[in-house]
């Protein structure tokens, strides 16, 4: 068993070095910054901090050690083996065909000593930190490794005669299918505040006229202080979203430094990363839905961001087993996406929408029955509790206006999101594809084969079944938690066309 | 598709669920009654706080039998339909093919009325068949693993 790269222990005790005096600094934090301390006790405190700093170190230290001594990978015939671990010792055995993703990740301390992480999973994990192969290796060596795994999952069998892989058959810039340029983050940065900004001012406008309302019905010095103070808020939101603006900005060029998407094969690689640099390398029969999302903002201005589904995780955040998934495309013009489609996963353009939503007030109706029970017990528990405490008439007015006019604001928001729902939702069946249309505020077009539609689902109610129109839920092949989509108020013939696609 | 029924006994184990939650409930509406009562709240009060307590109280007691009646669940060698929901009316086709391991379950309530939980797991997501007798989970859970091989051999064929 081959040990990983002395490299390790160099660089994990560079970065458990800032991680010493940041322990010390909470710890003593009290001592130096408090104005009561007494400059005596700060000197007298020095010898404990030092000797708290070795112990600390040394503990580091200690640890990494025995890691490095336990831990270990080889490559054998059909399968790759890895030891690790300190107390709880961990041997992981990895057959060459059962890879899913290869990634490989250098933190800007691993880059100082050039050594580089390499993960391999075999799709049952969801974040690089569970994959079953950990290895730490020389940069060169790593990308050897990820050249000839690559080749092994498709071949299965390490031979004596397989020829020793080359580094430089790692796929370079000028191969990408995708460029997210400094203009485009700078876009992509301004379009997320916006967005920010926005609901914000939407809501402080309208909470706005609920006070313009409620001040021309009555006389209450309450709303002038309650009026300045909204104002304070929304202008201290605006000069947050600013500032966020810059910091946005700045990790926005770190996070996606060198953004590249490649495709060598059956194989999408997705580098990206200054600080920390990652280059994720996973099959293409692994994908499993194309989900291309639009906010509210980046839909009225034509931009949208491209993500992937997949079994097992798609980067190192292990993002998509919350409701994310792993971003393929950050940010692109909702008109390119089927051309970058096109030339990334071919399989997955989306098709236009052939179904529309069946009727409008289904997407309200339940949310306006339960809405104005809530609102009318709300208002009138509200009118007994002012009048058993005995507030003055105008107090209770307010008070009520106010309510009113905060309900009547939700439910704006509502009828506007299910508009939004209502030309948004839909379906596509091609060609053994689906393409489903959903979402309100934010757009959602996922895209998906029919060999991946696990099963089907119809939901309605007995009205809406006698006006022959269901919602359908989707299920899809994918280990993520978002592995449902659901599109509203659809014509119910639509059932019986996707159960048809189910392979029974 | 011969669709079936719940067996009387789920609803049972049903209504002992909901018995159950009415007492919780109803310990905390009196509790909080007793809270407006020591404050002198006076009828009015206690009639406003009673109305949606007495209307929890009774879909909770309602709600199992209007579950029951809307339950209906088959199968045959290719998929396993179940139909549920009293308001919100769902039915889910899950291809027999697709099934990754099945499950029976069964709480101290199941086990005391011969019940048990049947959970079919694809590699997507995981559906449950609410609550059947056991001798009819096992007859399922038997045949279904039956029908999968038998499925999975003439797809094999058919990919051929």
């Amino acid at each position: 068993m081959k040990r990983f790269d002395k490299g390790y222990i160099f660089s994990s005790l560079l970065s458990d070095f800032f991680s010493t005096l940041v322990i010390l600094f909470i710890i003593f934090e009290d001592l130096f910054f408090d104005e009561t301390s007494k400059k005596e006790d700060m000197i007298g405190a020095i010898p404990f901090i030092i000797i708290g700093f070795v112990v600390i170190y040394l503990c580091f230290a200690i640890y990494r050690i025995l890691y490095y001594r336990a831990s270990g990978y080889e490559l054998g015939e059909t399968e790759i083996k890895c030891n690790r671990g300190v107390l709880f010792k961990k041997r992981s055995v990895l057959e060459y065909k059962k890879i899913h993703a290869i990634n490989k990740k250098q933190t800007l301390f691993q880059r100082f000593f050039g050594i580089a992480v390499l993960t391999v999973d075999s799709g049952a994990t969801s974040s690089s930190q569970q994959a079953e192969i950990t290895v730490i290796e020389k940069d060169k060596t790593v990308d050897l490794l990820v050249n000839e795994l690559n080749a092994l999952k498709e071949d299965g069998i390490r031979g004596a005669e397989t020829p020793a892989a080359e580094a430089d058959v790692l796929l370079s810039d000028k191969d990408s299918l995708y460029n997210f340029t400094s203009k485009r983050k700078i876009l992509y940065t301004l379009i997320n505040i916006v967005s920010t900004a926005f609901y914000t001012a939407l809501l402080g406008a309208l909470a706005l006229i609920v006070i313009a309302f409620c001040k021309t019905v009555i006389q209450f010095d309450l709303l002038g202080t309650v009026l300045i103070a909204l104002l304070i808020t929304v202008a201290a939101m605006l000069f947050l979203s600013a500032f966020s603006f810059i910091i946005s900005a700045v990790y926005s060029f770190v996070a996606y430094h060198k953004f590249t998407i490649t495709r060598q094969g059956n194989n999408i690689q997705i580098s990206y990363g200054l600080l920390d640099k990652h280059t994720n390398t996973f099959s293409y029969d692994r994908i499993k839905a194309v989900k291309i999302t639009q906010s509210l903002v980046q839909r009225m201005l034509g931009f949208a961001a491209i993500r992937l589904e997949v079994i097992g995780y798609t980067d190192d955040n292990g993002s998509n087993n919350s409701a994310e998934i792993g971003v393929l495309v950050p940010f692109c013009k909702y008109k390119e996406v089927g051309e970058i489609l096109k030339k990334v996963l071919p399989d997955y353009v989306p098709e236009k929408k052939q179904t529309r939503s069946a009727s409008y007030f289904p997407f309200v109706s339940w949310f306006m029955l339960i809405w104005s029970i809530v609102m009318g017990t709300t208002l009138l528990s509200l009118l007994a509790i002012l009048q058993f405490v005995g507030a003055p008439a105008y107090g209770i007015s307010a008070v009520l206006l106010s309510v009113a006019g905060a309900g009547i604001l939700i439910l704006c928001i509502k009828l506007v999101s299910a508009a939004l729902s209502y030309h948004t939702n839909g379906i596509a069946v091609s060609n053994g594809k689906i393409t489903a249309y959903s979402g309100g505020f934010t757009k959602n077009v996922t895209v998906f084969l029919a060999k991946n539609l696990i099963a089907v689902a119809d939901v309605t109610t007995p009205l809406r079944k006698k006006k022959g129109i269901t919602s359908l839920v989707m299920h899809l092949k994918t280990n993520a938690l978002s592995n449902e989509v659901m599109v509203h108020i659809q014509n119910d013939t639509l059932t019986k066309e996707l159960e048809e696609l189910l392979i029974l | 598709m011969e669709m079936k029924k719940l067996d009387k006994r789920v609803l049972t184990l049903w209504y002992i669920r909901a018995a159950i939650t009415a007492l919780v409930l109803a310990g905390v509406f009196a509790g909080a009654a007793g809270i407006l009562i020591a404050n002198d709240v006076g009828p009015l009060g206690l009639v406003a706080a009673g109305i949606p307590a007495a209307l929890i109280l009774c879909l909770t007691l309602i709600f199992p039998a209007l579950r029951y009646k809307m339950y209906s669940w088959g199968y045959d060698d290719k998929r396993i339909i179940v139909k549920q929901g009293v308001i919100f009316r769902q039915r889910v086709v899950i291809p027999v093919c697709q099934i990754q391991d099945l499950h029976r379950t069964q709480g101290p309530f199941m086990m005391m009325l011969g019940l048990s939980g049947v959970t079919i797991s694809t590699a997507g997501s995981n559906f449950n068949i609410s609550t059947l007798t056991t001798a009819e989970a096992d007859r399922m859970i038997d045949e279904l693993e039956a029908n999968l091989e038998v499925r999975i051999e003439e797809l094999k064929n058919e990919k051929i």
